[in-house]
């Protein structure tokens, strides 16, 4: 309970900063017309009342959070002249099913890969691994996305880019609209889920070591336990530190993969909210952040709560 | 119920016979043979904002919108410019050039309704000319009367079908300014409009609407919109115009708009064929030309003469009213501006910029242009010589000269200044780069001055800057953009001092304006008012040697539209002239 009361404060305090950064990017939503003959002067003049672009920052700040306490409305997009909540939710779909996709995928095989290596550590499988995720680190996520639709197209591949083919988009659902989505989707996965699979990987990797090495283990090893009786009690010692970062994972695979998802043409929020932040669409871009922030502590609260389950050492007052 | 399928029946036919059609001309429909059904893919790069394109000032928009979705009263040919008839078959105009009259065609919504004087009035009384809609055109169809004064083009009804507009007097572009409008069915959008509150019209048809609410006069109509994939268009069955074989348009059933964001996707799905038209830029003409030539590739790529206002010709401006009074003085000598010229080196910018695919002799006009361009700026432009820019410098006193080579003003402080160019589009950077070198060689240093885009629109846009690179848009008629080219304007950032800001519109200080800005100014008043197109032509041909002999700027050149075009695609292509030949409702599959 207090710490879902912590939240708001917090998230107040979120706002007042991403605020104040729009503020300080150059221009406004309606510099971009300044250059076009057709918008005469007097009509930006117009359309910058109409958007109360001409009151100070602070003034539109509280109009702005006064109608999200009173009204539960967080303003209009500027471009689309639509509530934003409906622009965002429209586009919510899609990111929310590749993030837990992305998600599951990184958990699986970072666990799955860190187990391996802990228990063959310094071998050459733990080294391939090691390297394999270490890449996937550091390569940018587009231009991983760009040099797998290259290998794709050059093997013969045509399902690149976006998550159908043309003919099946507005279709509706059917099994050869399944499978093409899946012909489709795993480019994301992979390009979004291998930059954050070495990090996983270590910790997991870390965490086993750590657990392998400590005195309750051979303790069980000293009472004649069975390997892999001790190994299911050191996998489970080994994850808490990992869950405890789970609520870090979904705002970074939200946020992280705009440029991924422009590259790869995936019609999640990333784009639109880069194209936002590009027209200064300020409500709009305050609106997602805002998201962003509230997504990552609902992502820690329940991963503590996670945490408690697992351990039952750890409890929340 | 057999009675009532009858009746439909012989009403349908009837609504067949009486409708009047028009014969889409030979230049756009030269194949013989062409064939129906299929769908169309071109592609969008982003969601459109709105179906309404009078509420918004989004390109998505206006791309399906204004042609695809809705028709004018007047059309401007795709590849000549010319004026022809659309939603008005005919119009005469009275003897003193003041009243319109417009004799609209038996035509029908694509619901079955006629479109009627009303729809015509309907659009400009709620979006043309409503000041709060986002999208309005109220300065075009604003212009002075005999006083003076300024004042707003009349509408009114005769009867069903016919239609006046009243001018306050004569107004020589006004069918061009009319081509843009695109008429909207009222008795589908009076309904949505909040009459008290005139704002509320950008609020209608926006991206959420069910497409069966929309109702279009185009050659087709929204059938489904999947928010940042794709936006699907059916054939309307009511059409108005023709093939040369009396068949109604348009030749395919649908099209379907891939909407894509980023440039390299689209270019790789057009490679892969997925896509039937679109514009390339000049960066991937190469790569996609060499490939093509190499056979076996779904495309064709073509490299026209530019007739469309994008890609803006670059143009270079020094600052009349800059604050450091000795580069004010300096900036405003002709001799100069043209030593400026002669060291802008053009034909390498248009080599290694733009890839040999750009035009030195459009900045104004474009030649495509035959209405307007006057070939005669082909000899004013002054070529690359730095000795001639050397020699002009020297003559304006900029004689002597520092250490490191660079001239120095009588006072002793070098001779320098900031050159402001936006980030991107890469090419303004490179033109800049290109041009300080030159001017390195002729002893004046340049510093670059490199920022975001909206941030150095808005140091031009106060006046915040000592010279700059920069660019605008062409129009098929002058008229469109005096906003720019007219002494005393906004958007005429190179010198201020000719506009006094504190009036509400802006009024002209004569003052300031040198003789040849006075001048220019009058040119663009006589031609607003002429109605004959020989003396405006001869107004704008003297505009357009003024420009190139006084240098208010220096144009650099003008990029050449690249059109890539998949093989099966029927009446697609260049004409004879080298220009676009291509509409969505003449081009059909193979």
């Amino acid at each position: 309970m207090r710490r879902i009361l912590i939240m708001i404060p917090m998230m107040f305090f979120i706002s007042v900063i991403c605020f104040i950064v729009t503020e300080l990017q150059p221009g406004d939503f309606l510099s971009q017309y300044l250059e076009n003959p057709r918008i005469s002067p007097q009509q930006i003049e117009t359309l910058r009342r109409e958007l109360a672009l001409d009151k100070p920052a602070h003034q539109r700040y509280l109009i702005w959070i006064k109608n999200i306490v009173t009204k539960g409305d967080f303003g209009y997009s500027f471009s689309y002249q639509r509530p934003v909540v409906e622009l965002i939710w429209e586009r919510l779909g899609w990111t929310v099913a590749i993030s837990i996709l992305t998600i599951g995928f990184q958990w699986l095989f970072a666990t799955l890969m860190g187990i391996y290596s802990a228990l063959h550590p310094y071998r050459a499988g733990d080294y391939t691994l090691s390297i394999l995720g270490f890449v996937g680190l550091s390569i940018p996520e587009f231009f991983l996305a760009l040099v797998l639709m290259y290998l794709t197209l050059k093997l013969g591949g045509t399902t690149v880019g976006g998550l159908f083919s043309p003919q099946f988009i507005g279709s509706p659902m059917s099994w050869a609209k399944f499978i093409d989505l899946l012909k489709h989707l795993w480019l994301p996965i992979v390009v979004i889920g291998l930059s954050g699979l070495a990090g996983l990987m270590r910790i997991m990797r870390g965490n086993m070591l750590d657990v392998l090495g400590s005195p309750f283990v051979t303790a069980l090893r000293a009472r004649g336990l069975d390997e892999k009786t001790i190994r299911r009690h050191v996998i489970k010692n080994a994850l808490n530190p990992l869950v405890s970062i789970a609520g870090m994972e979904l705002p970074n695979v939200f946020s992280g993969t705009i440029i991924a998802s422009i590259v790869l043409n995936l019609p999640t929020i990333g784009p639109f909210f880069y194209n936002a932040l590009l027209n200064h669409d300020q409500y709009l871009v305050m609106t997602f952040l805002m998201f962003i922030a509230i997504i990552t502590q609902i992502g820690n609260l329940l991963a503590d709560i996670a945490l408690a389950l697992l351990d039952p050492r750890i409890n929340i007052s | 119920m057999k009675r009532f399928l009858l009746s439909l029946l012989l009403l349908s036919i009837s609504i067949a016979l009486s409708a009047e059609f028009l014969v889409e001309d030979e230049l756009l429909t030269p194949e013989p043979s062409p064939k129906w059904g299929g769908t169309l893919r071109l592609v969008l790069p982003s969601t459109p904002e709105s179906f309404l394109m009078y509420g918004t000032l989004d390109s998505s928009t206006y791309s399906i919108t204004m042609g695809p979705m809705f028709s004018p009263l007047v059309e401007m040919h795709p590849v000549t410019n010319e004026i022809k008839p659309a939603l008005a078959k005919s119009w005469t105009v009275s003897s003193d050039g003041k009243e319109v009259t417009f004799h609209l065609r038996e035509a029908y919504w694509s619901d079955g309704k006629p479109i009627t004087s009303d729809d015509v009035i309907f659009t400009f009384k709620y979006f043309v000319m409503n000041q709060f809609a986002r999208g309005n055109s109220i300065d075009r169809f604003t212009i002075p009367d005999e006083k003076g004064v300024n004042k707003m083009i009349e509408w009114i009804k005769i009867d069903d079908k016919t239609v006046k507009a009243l001018l306050p007097s004569p107004y020589g572009a006004f069918y061009t300014v009319l081509s843009h409008v695109y008429i909207y069915p009222k008795h589908k959008l009076e309904p949505l409009i909040d009459k008290n509150d005139l704002g509320s019209v950008n609020k209608i048809w926006l991206s959420n609407t069910d497409p069966k609410e929309i109702v279009v006069n185009g050659p087709f109509k929204p059938v489904q919109l999947i928010t940042d994939q794709k936006l699907i268009l059916e054939r309307n069955p009511n059409f108005w115009k023709v093939d040369k074989y009396g068949y109604r348009l348009p030749y395919f059933d649908k099209i379907e708009y891939l909407i894509i964001r980023d440039e390299q996707v689209r270019l790789a799905k057009f490679m892969a064929g997925e896509i039937d038209f679109m514009a390339i830029s000049s960066r991937d003409y190469p790569m996609l030309k060499e490939q093509e030539l190499a056979g076996k590739t779904p495309y064709v790529v073509y490299a026209t003469q530019p007739n469309q206002p994008t890609p803006s010709p670059i143009h270079i401006s020094f600052n009349f009213d800059v604050d450091d009074p000795e580069l004010k003085e300096l900036f405003r000598k002709l001799e100069f501006r043209e030593a400026m010229e002669y060291a802008l080196n053009r034909q390498r910018i248009i080599e290694e910029v733009f890839a040999g695919l750009a035009i030195p002799d459009a900045g104004l006009m474009l030649p495509s242009n035959k209405a307007f361009y006057n070939p005669k700026i082909e000899q004013l432009l002054r070529p690359y010589d730095l000795k001639k820019a050397n020699e002009l410098l020297d003559k304006i006193g900029l004689t002597r000269r520092d250490r490191e080579g660079y001239r120095l003003f009588t006072t002793g402080k070098r001779v320098e200044f900031n050159l402001l160019v936006q980030s991107s589009p890469k090419e303004y950077q490179d033109v800049a780069l290109i041009f300080a070198e030159d001017l390195r060689k002729i002893g004046i240093k340049v510093n670059l001055q490199i920022l975001d885009a909206s941030l150095v629109g808005q140091m031009f846009g106060a006046g915040n800057f000592q010279a700059g690179i920069r660019a605008f848009g062409n129009q098929p008629d002058p008229q469109l953009r005096k906003a720019i080219w007219q002494p005393g304007t906004q958007l005429y950032y190179w010198h201020y001092s000719t506009m006094d800001k504190t009036k509400t519109p802006p009024q002209p200080v004569f003052e300031n304006m040198f003789d040849w800005e006075k001048r220019i100014w009058e040119l663009f008043e006589k031609g607003q008012v002429e109605m004959d197109p020989v003396k405006r032509k001869a107004y704008y041909d003297e505009w357009q040697e003024l420009y190139h002999i006084y240098l208010p700027v220096i144009f650099v050149c003008k990029g050449m539209n690249i059109w890539g075009f998949n093989k099966n695609l029927g009446n697609a292509g260049l004409t004879k002239e080298g220009m676009l030949r291509f509409t969505v409702w003449t081009s059909y599959r193979k």
